[in-house]
């Protein structure tokens, strides 16, 4: 078997956001004798690289989607041992209070269960008490807060504010994001980090939660 | 030790850069519009008017005698009144006197009625109120006046509208359900701007300017432009800009085609040519601010992307200069610094029309 090649294959089959044709490699290398670990490494290189292929126009939401369907039903057919246990990373996201701008935060929600993480969207508008609950109700290691309007940035603030005064803050890691929000805007309010699109955000989230 | 000269990052904060370093960065955001959007790179004289203008002694800087371009402004109707924090000043003032402010006191070159909520859907149930503003501010006004408003999709789905959230239905990978919300949606939005468009130009306005296209995606874009080219044919002397809410159309259907080209993924020199297929008089192409980077990364980008728009355009551009576009830094009121070496930036190098 060589690697390389199959591993290739797997990455070329998640760029094709098929499912029949995911399946179809992964069975391959299966049949290859690779591990499933390393199957599953394939598989998200791939994934890496459609987000890619997102950020840069040459693939939609839609194709992001087949993607990870893809992915996860093959992954459903893997044997996966001990691994096969491991807990997805949770992560809440929502818009914050008072602001209704729904677009960027929904794709950054996609983008990151399109990733392997479990993703509870909150939605938007949402009051900061939601988001406390929401973190104690699904255990959450990380939240994203989005916020599209200068107005309504100090929510992030105040989730934060609620998360420590609730004794969550070291439990979780909170990721900031939308139009009027940046890395000085983050590291004021001591967020644990800042990202520019949704491409940025699974990179972040996977730097700060794996 | 090299001179240094105060810059800015993409989001406003103050750096200081040595002309090596100005240089490596324009570059490097050059080389990133080429990467991203395949258009040609700039040259070395580009690269170096770049430079000259971010290093200039001014506090504000200004385009060359001759070069003057119509300046535009979208919400300006109510930004003296606004007072909650947003982009408004807080003095007490009707919309008919920040209109005339902005024509008689501020030289802006066109003017918009436009509404608190600015989109399209709120308006239709207080459209007549629209008229009646429209009729009264063309009585005392000289400078094209049109109704501005967002097209903005997202209002048309759950929980502003009736149709179901794609984004909810892509994430429960319900395909086929949420491009048919996106389909359904567009139809709405493209009838409601025909709609009020009709009003409004019954009541006396000269034209419409659509601003923040396609900030829902691909299916905000087939709506505008579709609504566009309705409003062309039935009002032939109409003016119409089409303005954009992001650099590229998102993907958030990705089958929706106007005039036989796929809209989602779209660049700004991508843009050009179905806005002008639409019927619109003028194009506002954006490139976005990467508030990471720095003041001449993200001139030199837009200024990238910018020119190969200028050079395939037939009609005029307006582009997009402001907080978090056109190289101009992420800050609630835009620094004097960046906005003017930008503007300067913009029209002197890439052949716009106005801003």
């Amino acid at each position: 078997m060589d690697k390389q090649i199959v591993l290739d294959e797997l990455k070329k089959a998640m760029l094709s956001c098929k499912a029949d044709v995911i399946m179809a490699a992964v069975k391959s290398a299966v049949d290859a004798g690779m591990p499933s670990g390393e199957i599953i490494d394939g598989l998200a290189a791939g994934m890496t690289e459609v987000g890619d292929q997102f950020e840069r126009g040459k693939l939609f939401l839609p194709h992001v989607m087949m993607a990870a369907n893809g992915m996860q039903k093959a992954v459903e057919t893997l044997d996966m041992g001990e691994a096969g246990a491991t807990i997805k990373k949770v992560i809440i996201n929502g818009t914050v209070e008072g602001d209704v701008h729904d677009i960027g935060k929904s794709i950054v929600s996609t983008m990151l269960q399109s990733s392997g993480f479990e993703v509870h969207d909150l939605g938007r508008d949402v009051p900061i008490a939601k988001f406390i609950e929401a973190v104690k109700e699904y255990n959450a290691d990380m939240v994203g807060l989005s916020a599209l309007m200068t107005t309504t940035l100090n929510g992030q603030r105040d989730v934060i504010e609620l998360l420590k005064a609730n004794g969550l803050r070291d439990k979780v890691k909170v990721m900031v994001g939308g139009a009027p929000a940046t890395t000085a805007w983050a590291e004021k309010i001591g967020a644990d980090c800042y990202a520019e699109n949704a491409t940025e955000a699974v990179e972040k989230a996977k730097a700060l939660l794996l | 030790m090299a001179t240094e000269y105060y810059l800015r990052m993409g989001d406003g904060k103050r750096v200081s850069m040595s002309k090596d370093k100005i240089k490596e960065e324009a570059i490097a955001g050059a080389g990133n519009a080429v990467d991203y959007g395949l258009v040609p790179d700039l040259s070395a004289d580009e690269i170096d008017k770049i430079i000259e203008i971010c290093i200039m002694p001014g506090k504000a800087v200004a385009v060359e005698f001759g070069m003057e371009v119509p300046v535009t402004h979208d919400i300006g109707t109510i930004r003296l009144d606004g007072d909650q924090g947003n982009s408004g000043v807080g003095i007490p003032s009707s919309r008919l006197v920040g209109m005339m402010m902005h024509e008689r006191a501020f030289g802006a070159d066109t003017m918009e009625l436009g509404h608190i909520d600015y989109s399209f859907k709120p308006v239709k149930p207080i459209v007549s109120n629209e008229c009646q503003m429209m009729e009264v501010a063309q009585q005392n006004m000289i400078v094209p006046l049109f109704y501005g408003a967002m097209p903005n999709m997202g209002l048309y789905y759950t929980p502003d509208g009736p149709f179901e959230n794609p984004g909810d239905l892509l994430k429960a990978f319900k395909l086929d359900e949420a491009f048919a919300s996106m389909e359904h949606s567009a139809e709405h939005l493209t009838r409601d701007i025909v709609w009020i468009m009709q009003k409004l130009m019954a009541s006396g306005a000269d034209g419409v300017n659509l601003d923040t296209t396609a900030a829902a995606g691909d299916a905000d874009a087939y709506a505008t432009l579709n609504a566009v080219k309705a409003l062309r044919e039935e009002f032939p002397d109409m003016y119409i800009e089409v303005g954009m809410a992001g650099e590229s159309i998102i993907g958030m259907h990705g089958m929706l085609e106007f005039e036989g080209k796929i809209l989602a993924g779209l660049w700004p020199h991508q843009q050009i040519g179905l806005v002008e297929k639409a019927g619109a008089n003028v194009f506002g192409p954006v490139v976005n601010t990467n508030t990471s980077r720095s003041f001449p990364w993200n001139l030199a980008r837009a200024i990238t992307f910018t020119k190969e728009v200028s050079k395939i355009s037939n009609i005029p551009l307006h582009v997009d200069m402001g907080m978090g576009v056109g190289g101009i830094p992420m800050l609630e009121t835009p620094p004097i610094d960046a906005v003017t070496r930008a503007s300067k930036a913009m029209v002197e190098m890439t052949g716009i029309d106005g801003i």
